[in-house]
């Protein structure tokens, strides 16, 4: 049992390395990740699970860390947008929404990356619809997702398959 | 956002999270929190304990009963129930509502036990426990009490579940041969929140043996239009006469009204999702329409 508290000592484990801190219960779990861990590359858009701006995938379920509270992260391995490159290296995807213009002002991109690797992972090969629904809990205001799911598109069909560990691989 | 200053506590059984309910007054569950942790935020409710359930294994389970029906743990989530083999053979329309909530990142998290503890009349799982005359199995100190899905939503935002309680898990009952299952919404956006919903189960051998005709978003708590139910009794199923049926919701039919839809809107489509809803369960019988 973790005992009731205000505050809470977690672990949670983050793109490969390991964090302890205590948080105060009420903390969301994305404030954790941004405010407390630095790590901002996980966006706020509406605070109200909404928008998807905030997705990050925990056991492997992509989730939206503004509908959590940073204890019940406790013991948890977390994948950010961070974790996507390698050595300086994008992933397949990151380079594919480069390359296909999938983003503008890049507000909705952490999310949208998150959610179109977790689409991915589970579904390698999805049609425009499959991308479409994978997709629906991420809001763009700029692009008109026209070129979301074509960079999206593009990885399924294209030669860069491995979307395991981040890491692009020719095959 | 910042919340209210609350305590966490996860326990280790159902037993010991209901001695928690019943030692502090403040006391609320947490599941997949995708409904209460944005109450928090807004402030609209005072919890001074979230009581964490969702990793209980007790409440995480699936498992069918040698009668065909099937009984579901409070804590299995939408995406769960849309890849349970289980219930994709004998209980199809559940996963696929379930497939249906909103987006991925809520089906990840979200649960059918919060789904229906929330009683939000836009959440898409009561009409259909309803339809399907599912049966809430409620822990507390004193032990397991049933109840069925029709008198467990009492009002909006309000259940039959009573301090010191617990959802434990949901019974549904065997869907044969001859029983189909429809569920139709209004919506402004694909699986987006209901306007008007209706969810039926029909028992057809020839003839309309049996209906339950259940209406949602027009009150509080999803509701059975029995005029409905029984002007179906009896008939062919026709399109006609499904129709005909349908047309029994009259104008003493008074839904509610708000900013999505008025009351004499919602009866009109009331009567239009309720038909698709039958005309579905029908075509799933004789085999029109594919899986139960
Ligand atoms: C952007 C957005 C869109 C959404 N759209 C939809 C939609 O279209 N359709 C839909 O159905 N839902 C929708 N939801 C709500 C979502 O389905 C929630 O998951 C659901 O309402 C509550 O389930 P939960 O497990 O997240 O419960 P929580 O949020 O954890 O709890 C909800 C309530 O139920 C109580 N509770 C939970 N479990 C139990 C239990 N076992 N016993 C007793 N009490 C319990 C809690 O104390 C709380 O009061 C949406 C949510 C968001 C954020
Ligand atoms: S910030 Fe979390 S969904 Fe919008
Ligand atoms: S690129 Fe601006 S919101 Fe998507």
């Amino acid at each position: 049992m973790i005992t009731q508290s205000a505050t809470q000592a977690i672990e949670v484990t983050i793109n490969g390395k390991t964090y302890r801190r205590v948080v105060e219960s009420r903390q969301l779990l994305v404030h954790f990740i941004r405010d407390t861990l630095g790590l901002t590359g996980t966006h706020i858009g509406c605070d109200t699970g909404s928008c998807g701006a905030c997705s990050i995938i925990m056991n492997g379920k992509l989730v939206k860390s503004c509908m959590l509270l940073a204890p019940q992260a406790d013991g948890a391995v977390i994948e950010t947008v961070e974790g996507l490159a390698h050595d300086g290296e994008l992933s397949a995807l990151q380079e594919s929404f480069r390359d296909h213009h999938g983003l503008q002002c890049g507000y909705c991109t952490p999310g949208m990356l998150m959610a179109a690797t977790y689409l991915l992972r589970n579904n390698p090969s999805p049609s425009e619809e499959e991308i479409r629904r994978g997709i629906k809990g991420n809001i763009c205001r700029c692009t008109g997702y026209v070129n979301i799911v074509r960079s999206i598109k593009a990885v399924a069909d294209g030669a860069q398959l491995d979307m395991g560990d981040g890491v692009a691989k020719e095959v | 956002m910042l919340l209210k200053s609350v305590e966490y506590v996860r326990p280790d059984s159902v037993a010991q999270a209901i001695e928690i309910l019943n030692s502090n007054e403040g006391a609320a569950l947490l599941a997949g929190g995708q409904s209460l942790v944005n109450i928090l935020k807004h402030r609209v409710a005072s919890v001074d304990v979230l009581v964490d359930i969702a990793t209980l294994e007790e409440l995480r389970f699936v498992e069918s009963r040698p009668d065909g029906s099937i009984e579901i743990g409070a804590c299995i989530t939408y995406d769960e129930l849309d890849h349970s083999e289980l219930i994709h053979s004998s209980h199809e329309m559940i996963a696929w509502v379930a497939s249906h909530i909103e987006d991925q990142q809520i089906r990840n998290r979200g649960t059918i036990g919060g789904n229906c503890c929330l009683s939000d009349p836009t959440n898409n799982f009561p009409p259909l426990l309803v339809a399907m005359d599912a049966t809430m199995n409620i822990q507390s100190s004193s032990g397991m009490r049933q109840v069925r899905a029709e008198e467990f939503f009492k009002g909006y935002l309000m259940t039959a579940i009573q301090p010191g309680e617990i959802l434990k898990s949901i019974t549904v009952p065997p869907v044969p041969a001859d029983v189909g299952i429809g569920y139709v919404s209004l919506s402004v956006g694909e699986d987006s929140k209901a306007i008007v919903r209706s969810s039926a189960w029909v028992k057809l051998n020839g003839v309309v043996q049996e209906a339950r005709v259940v209406l949602a978003r027009v009150s509080p708590i999803p509701v059975r239009y029995q005029p409905m139910e029984e002007a179906l009794r009896g008939s062919s199923a026709t399109p006609e006469d499904i129709a005909r049926a349908a047309s029994v919701i009259g104008s003493d039919f008074e839904p509610v009204a708000d900013s999505h839809g008025s009351s004499e809107y919602r009866r009109e489509m009331a009567r239009v999702v309720a038909k698709r809803a039958v005309l579905e369960a029908v075509e799933k019988v004789r085999g029109e329409g594919g899986s139960k």
